[in-house]
């Protein structure tokens, strides 16, 4: 029998290789190539009684834990089923980071914003909500359309609006009383006529402020591109993004930063709106509350504006409800219930009405807050308007940082627009065959 | 050869009244052996009880995720993902290859310069003036260092408030001199200097009081013999105060490079949180796996490559630039 004190070091070495090499590979990913997801078992979901209790994971959008715990309470006495609520992050990314590296193992619902959920539906973490959703009884016709088919893909719904916001042009009305303008803007003309005027007239060092690349520009400045015809891509054909029409738009934007009669805000619009240094902006709904709250004017809202090929088309933004895949049947139809009970009418209206999110469904009554805010009205009557997001934004890994940063650096230097929108889209093709085509081929 | 006596026979009267025969050599160095081996086995006994639970504890939560990092950087990951690719090192490729990993070396190398010089110089100045009889002196030692201590948060979104173009402090001192404020947050150069000079703000603390402490321990007859000697001021620092502050300089010169290379993440977040001209190694190893892009094992590969290149700067200095310091 050989004893251990007569093998070789160098196999020694060798066993211990392998055994640190077996263990890595049984705590990592799956890289046999085979999948690791199963297919879902068709679940009757007739046979399915609730779980008693479920897991919701939020990073509390809007600052809105109060209120989420007291629709939390109507749920629980309305139906019995008990919610643990665990905070899963300070926003949307680090809650995507919490449930994507593990931290989210056990949450059977889930915050996941317009931008965060598709890698999560990549990672097979997602369930496709439609036939729970129909079994849990919710009438997702209630859904503002534009706002539920964020979640759309490949024929299913993976979540449903629950904080959703969409970008508002915000305005100093003071500022336009002094400049002797009678009205908020109706196109992009208009927005450059009058923030000449305020330049002119020496009422603000800027008419209108851009965001910087840190306040997503492109979610921001999408409105402007649409309303000109272009876009950042239509699904996964990149090529609208280098399009004549988009880099029409982009010049504009260019050129208005140029002509000095916009800037490029250097740590948040918010910031110079707020503090009188442009006169108009354009920000998130969920913006209103703190704009209202430091600006010392008075603040007007309008509609997004026209552009010479579309009306004021309003990108959907912020954040919907998901579903685990690896929640058990019961604990996704409990799931479902809540979700639906957390975003109907009545819950919505609550939640809108403390957070400044938009009423993701049609029915909610935000009368209340209308007479508090008017300014809300504007946001609210908007969604009519609102259009589901290009898919190079919210779909594409880096794609938005990679428009953030190029708009920025057009709209603050004389780089050409054109060369660097076919950079932009040679980018974006590259991203796509490095970080998805193979996943979504197959 | 002699016949050993059976064990079981009872011992003649002759023996019993002799004195028992010295063992052999070999028997000797067998109770020896047997005593060495039970010391060993003692001292192995007190290391393991007092050793073990810190070195489980290392193994665990060092070197355990650096042997995983390792395997994952070799494989195409998407954070969160259970399927994964091997690539071998095709990460590595990439991320010396591409136009955005040269990028990230460029940024690493000015910042790490920057970083290290700046705090270096700056903070060799003040310690010289701190090591003369000032009145305030303690006070002005712990306003020095204080900025060390703090949190880098807290630290980048004051300065934030600095650096603003539109109603920053730093504006209006700018403006006095009748020079306007570089695009700060928008311009990718302008965005790189701010951060060195936030670094270098909040780190000079930390290089003054260690050159304070070498400059403390310079022998005071040398520089009065040289003083008597009519050297200069000038003369006897560079011939006889910084060629024993060598040992410091150098001992700065090390940990400035690491901790430039590592601990300016707080700040490079929260001053520019896209990563806007500032990715450098340890930021962007956060904005491939977190920062939108999701990819853990290219930020895998990404953290090696800074594990190894500290390693070898860390070996190179102490095999060559140690050789160059003066030691009293």
């Amino acid at each position: 029998m050989t004893s251990l004190h007569t093998v070789h070091p160098a196999w020694k070495g060798i066993a211990a290789c392998g055994l640190v090499a077996l263990t890595l590979t049984a705590c990592g990913p799956d890289t046999s190539g085979e999948g690791a997801a199963e297919e879902a078992a068709d679940t009757d979901w007739e046979d399915v009684e609730p779980a008693e209790s479920i897991v919701f994971a939020t990073n509390h959008p809007g600052g809105s834990e109060d209120q989420e715990n007291e629709l939390i309470e109507q749920f629980t006495e309305d139906t019995g089923i008990e919610v643990e609520v665990i905070t899963s992050g300070a926003n949307y990314e680090e809650t995507s980071q919490w449930f994507q590296t593990g931290g989210g193992s056990n949450a059977d619902v889930i915050v996941l914003s317009d931008a965060t959920w598709f890698p999560n539906y990549l990672n097979d973490a997602l369930a496709p909500v439609d036939e729970i959703l129909e079994a849990a009884d919710v009438d997702v016709d209630g859904y503002v359309d534009a706002l539920y088919e964020d979640y759309l893909y490949e024929g299913s719904h993976y979540g449903v609006p629950y904080a959703r916001s969409t970008p508002l042009f915000y305005y100093n009305a003071d500022h336009y009383e002094e400049a002797g303008i009678d009205g908020p803007p109706q196109t992009w003309e208009e927005v450059a006529e009058i923030s000449q005027t305020i330049v002119d007239e020496g009422v603000a060092d800027y008419g209108y402020a851009f965001p910087p690349s840190n306040e997503y520009p492109a979610w921001g400045m999408a409105n402007l591109v649409w309303g000109y015809g272009g876009g950042w891509s239509d699904e996964w054909d990149f090529s609208l993004v280098s399009s004549d029409e988009t880099v029409e738009a982009l010049e504009f934007a260019q050129d208005a930063v140029q002509d000095g009669w916009a800037n490029v805000a250097a740590t948040s619009q918010t910031d110079d709106f707020a503090s009188g240094v442009a006169s108009q902006t354009i920000q998130s709904t969920g913006s209103l509350g703190g704009i209202l709250d430091t600006a010392d004017f008075e603040v007007g809202t309008a509609f997004l504006p026209d552009g010479p090929a579309a009306e004021g088309e309003t990108p959907t933004g912020g954040a919907g409800l998901m579903i685990a895949s690896a929640s058990s049947p019961e604990e996704q139809l409990a799931a479902a219930m809540f979700v639906g009970h957390m975003t109907s009418a009545e819950s919505q209206a609550f939640f809108s009405e403390h957070t400044g999110y938009v009423p993701s469904h049609v029915d909610a009554d935000m009368s209340a807050v209308y007479e508090e805010q008017p300014q809300f009205e504007t946001a609210v009557d908007q969604l009519e308007r609102a259009r589901v997001q290009d898919f190079a934004r919210v779909f594409l890994p880096g794609a938005d940082l990679e428009l953030a940063e190029t708009l920025q650096s057009l709209l603050t230097s004389g780089d050409d627009v054109a060369e660097e929108m076919e950079r932009v889209e040679a980018e974006f093709e590259s991203l796509y065959e490095s970080d998805l085509a193979d996943e979504l081929e197959d | 050869m002699t016949a050993r006596p059976r064990e079981d026979a009872p011992p003649t009267p002759a023996e019993t009244t002799r004195a028992a025969p010295s063992p052999t050599e070999a028997e000797l160095e067998a109770v020896r052996k047997r005593a060495r081996r039970r010391q060993a086995s003692k001292n192995w006994s007190l290391f393991l009880l007092f050793a073990g639970p810190n070195i489980l504890l290392i193994l665990a939560f060092i070197y355990y995720p650096l042997v995983s990092n390792m395997y994952y950087s070799t494989l195409d990951w998407r954070l969160g993902s259970p399927t994964a690719t091997p690539v071998g090192l095709e990460n590595y490729q990439r991320f010396f290859t591409s136009p955005s990993g040269l990028e990230v070396w460029r940024v690493t190398g000015i910042f790490t310069a920057g970083a290290v010089i700046g705090s270096m110089i700056l903070g060799l100045l003040i310690a010289l003036v701190l090591n003369k009889h000032i009145p305030g002196r303690t006070f002005a030692r712990t306003a020095i260092f204080s900025p060390y201590v703090l949190s880098g948060v807290g630290v980048a979104l004051v300065w934030m408030f600095i650096f603003d173009p539109q109603r920053g402090a730093l504006l209006h001192i700018l403006d006095f001199f009748g020079i306007s404020s570089p695009q700060w947050f928008l311009d990718p150069d302008a965005n790189l200097w701010m951060v060195i000079i936030v670094y270098v703000w909040k780190n000079l603390g930390y290089c003054a009081v260690v050159f304070l402490a070498g400059l403390q321990s310079v022998p005071r007859d040398l520089l009065e013999a040289a003083t008597i000697d009519r050297a200069g001021a000038i003369r006897r620092f560079f011939s006889i105060t910084l060629p024993l502050l060598t040992p410091t300089v150098f001992f700065l010169l090390v940990t400035n490079i690491i901790f430039s290379m590592t601990n300016a993440f707080d700040i490079l977040r929260v001053m520019t949180p896209t990563g806007n001209g500032t990715n450098t190694i340890i930021f962007e190893i956060y904005l491939q796996a977190f920062g939108q892009y999701n990819r853990a094992g290219y930020s895998a590969a990404i953290a090696v490559v800074l594990f190894v290149t500290l390693f070898l700067i860390t070996a190179v200095q102490l095999r060559f630039v140690e050789r160059k310091v003066h030691y009293q």
